[in-house]
């Protein structure tokens, strides 16, 4: 559905894409992460028609998007990453007049307006002055808009920034339904979203390629950098237990009267799960009550140091 | 071009669902209907034998009022339409949608034509009133008209141009005016330059004074039609021209 070969843009001297190709398939909800400033948007922007690349080939649905512009925005649902919208129009007016801008038959525009509010879950402030909408209300409205001529690809930028954690459950809720009939890429800076809602994530930074594939494979990269005990009694006992097990390269303790909070990182290549078990098993076998065992959770930039280190 | 109707539609709804629109057309009628009564009771104090003027002629031409009202109507009218889309990046869900570039040119544009003709469009009962107690001369009225609609689709033209230059309404305000008035300068030049200069030819050529001063004696020049076409196509095919750019930079 969408492949884009040594994709260049520049702004000047700022290098904002620099040589990203990847692949997107039919059917596939691919996460298109990176920290902001990674080039996320302009990307996006390119596929969506908005923005010309410097060099390189982008194509959407076997359609260029340089040399043959109108047939591959026909062929996508883009919804841009502030949702701009004309405050002084109605949900519906506004629904009505995208319609007809992307040539839906006039025939099928009012089911299609009806459809498409409905996935989007904004039916009910269907002649509400979009001005006067929340946040997460126009964010939907955007949604509706990129579905409302059922275009095989949806390209979202950052579709559930701003909301709170109420409206992105909503939202993933949605675009898990959206992505059963439609191909999705959706940008996103944060992990969990495309743990939660993608089949596969691309993965870049300061415009390049740095990771892409499967979830599975994503959450290996973010395996957990260390285990923290919080154990009552000797914490020097505690210490010299863990130091034993060979598998943390390094032990930081902070004790607060005789509970202590132990950090423990893990050695490269040190088998978390297994270990995490034996460090317990010990320090009960030491005598040392454990009130808990976690993993730290490692961060997109734990993941990015990681991918760009390697 | 499938893009224009919706298009027009919006921009006309834009005008219309906002108070601009209503705020604009108050005061263009409120100064052109004080203006046209001031001009009545004068000519009807005046023998009409003595006078080489009708008052038609004195609404449309001979008048710095025209000018005046169409600077104060017409940068207001245009400074939105490519600024504010930009400003609130409405412009990316708009050209990322099938349409191409010329199409929302014309469409913005020709929305602001149909406004800008809505506004005159009361006027013609000035006219009426006119034809109950005296004789008009419809083909002069007629021409009034015209040269009223090119002048100020030239200006309306200029105008977009100028909103597609920036991203701020005040400045393509600001611009529009400017340009507004530098084309007027450049027409009240006819007037201090000497006769059978170059200058002199130029300045009267491009002169909405002199136009509008035959077009209200029912003289349809075509030349003058063609300098007003000119300050409608240019413009309007450098703002297609701006818009494919946005997509460069």
């Amino acid at each position: 559905m969408i492949s884009v070969s040594k994709l260049v843009k520049r702004y000047g001297d700022l290098v904002a894409v620099d040589g990203l190709s990847f692949e997107v398939g039919k059917g596939e909800i691919v996460g298109f992460l990176g920290p902001n400033g990674a080039g996320k948007s302009t990307t996006l922007r390119i596929l969506a028609g908005f923005l010309g690349q410097t060099s390189g080939k982008a194509t959407v649905c076997g359609h260029d998007v340089a040399a043959d512009s109108l047939e591959a925005r026909r062929s996508i649902g883009y919804m841009p990453e502030a949702v701009p919208l004309y405050p002084e129009m109605r949900v519906i007016e506004y629904l009505a007049f995208r319609a007809e801008l992307k040539n839906v038959p006039r025939a099928k525009r009012a089911a299609a307006i009806d459809a498409a509010m409905e996935k989007a879950g904004v039916a009910d402030r269907a002649t509400s002055l979009i001005g006067k909408l929340s946040k997460g209300y126009r964010q939907r409205v955007g949604l509706a808009d990129a579905l409302v001529s059922s275009p095989p690809l949806l390209i979202l930028d950052e579709p559930t920034a701003g909301l709170d954690p109420n409206q992105i459950r909503d939202v993933r809720k949605v675009l898990r339904e959206i992505g059963k009939e439609h191909t999705v890429l959706l940008s996103t800076h944060i992990l969990s979203e495309v743990e939660s809602t993608c089949s596969r994530a691309i993965v870049i930074a300061k415009g390049k390629l740095v990771a892409q594939g499967t979830i599975a494979e994503l959450r290996k990269l973010r395996r957990s950098p260390a285990l923290v005990l919080v154990v009552r009694g000797d914490a020097q006992k505690a210490e010299s237990t863990l130091a034993e097990l060979d598998v943390f390269s390094k032990i930081g303790v902070e004790a607060d009267g005789e509970v202590a909070t132990i950090r423990c990182a893990w050695k490269k290549k040190a088998d978390a799960a297994e270990n995490t078990e034996r460090a317990v098993a010990g320090l009960v076998a030491a005598g040392l009550a454990i009130r808990s065992a976690a993993p730290e959770q490692s961060t997109l930039e734990d993941v990015f140091a990681e991918l760009t280190a390697s | 071009m499938r893009a224009f109707w919706p298009i027009f539609k919006r921009e006309l709804f834009a005008f219309w669902v906002t108070p601009l629109a209503w705020v604009l057309a108050c005061v263009f009628l409120v100064v052109q209907g004080l203006h046209f009564s001031v001009l009545v009771k004068s000519f009807a104090e005046t023998s009409s034998i003595d006078s080489d003027q009708t008052p038609i002629q004195a609404f449309f031409g001979n008048t710095v009022l025209l000018y005046l009202i169409l600077f104060l109507l017409v940068p207001p009218m245009t400074m939105r339409l490519f600024a504010e889309e930009r400003r609130a990046g409405t412009i990316e869900s708009l050209m990322t949608a099938p349409v191409a570039a010329p199409a929302v040119v014309l469409a913005k544009y020709a929305a602001a034509l149909v406004t800008y003709a809505a506004m005159w469009a009361p006027t013609i009962l000035y006219v009426v009133i006119l034809q109950r107690s005296g004789f008009v001369d419809w083909h002069v009225v007629g021409a009034s008209y015209l040269g009223v609609m090119f002048v100020g689709a030239g200006y309306l033209a200029l105008g977009l141009l100028m909103s597609a230059v920036t991203k701020s309404q005040f400045i393509a305000l600001v611009l529009t005016a400017l340009v507004l008035l530098v084309l007027f300068i450049l027409g009240i030049g006819e007037f201090v330059t000497r006769d059978g200069t170059m200058l002199h030819d130029v300045c009267s050529y491009v002169s909405v004074w002199a136009q509008m001063n035959d077009f209200a004696s029912g003289v349809v020049d075509s030349r003058r039609l063609v300098w007003d076409g000119t300050l409608v196509v240019l413009p309007l095919f450098l703002t297609a021209r701006v818009v494919d750019s946005w997509r460069w930079t």
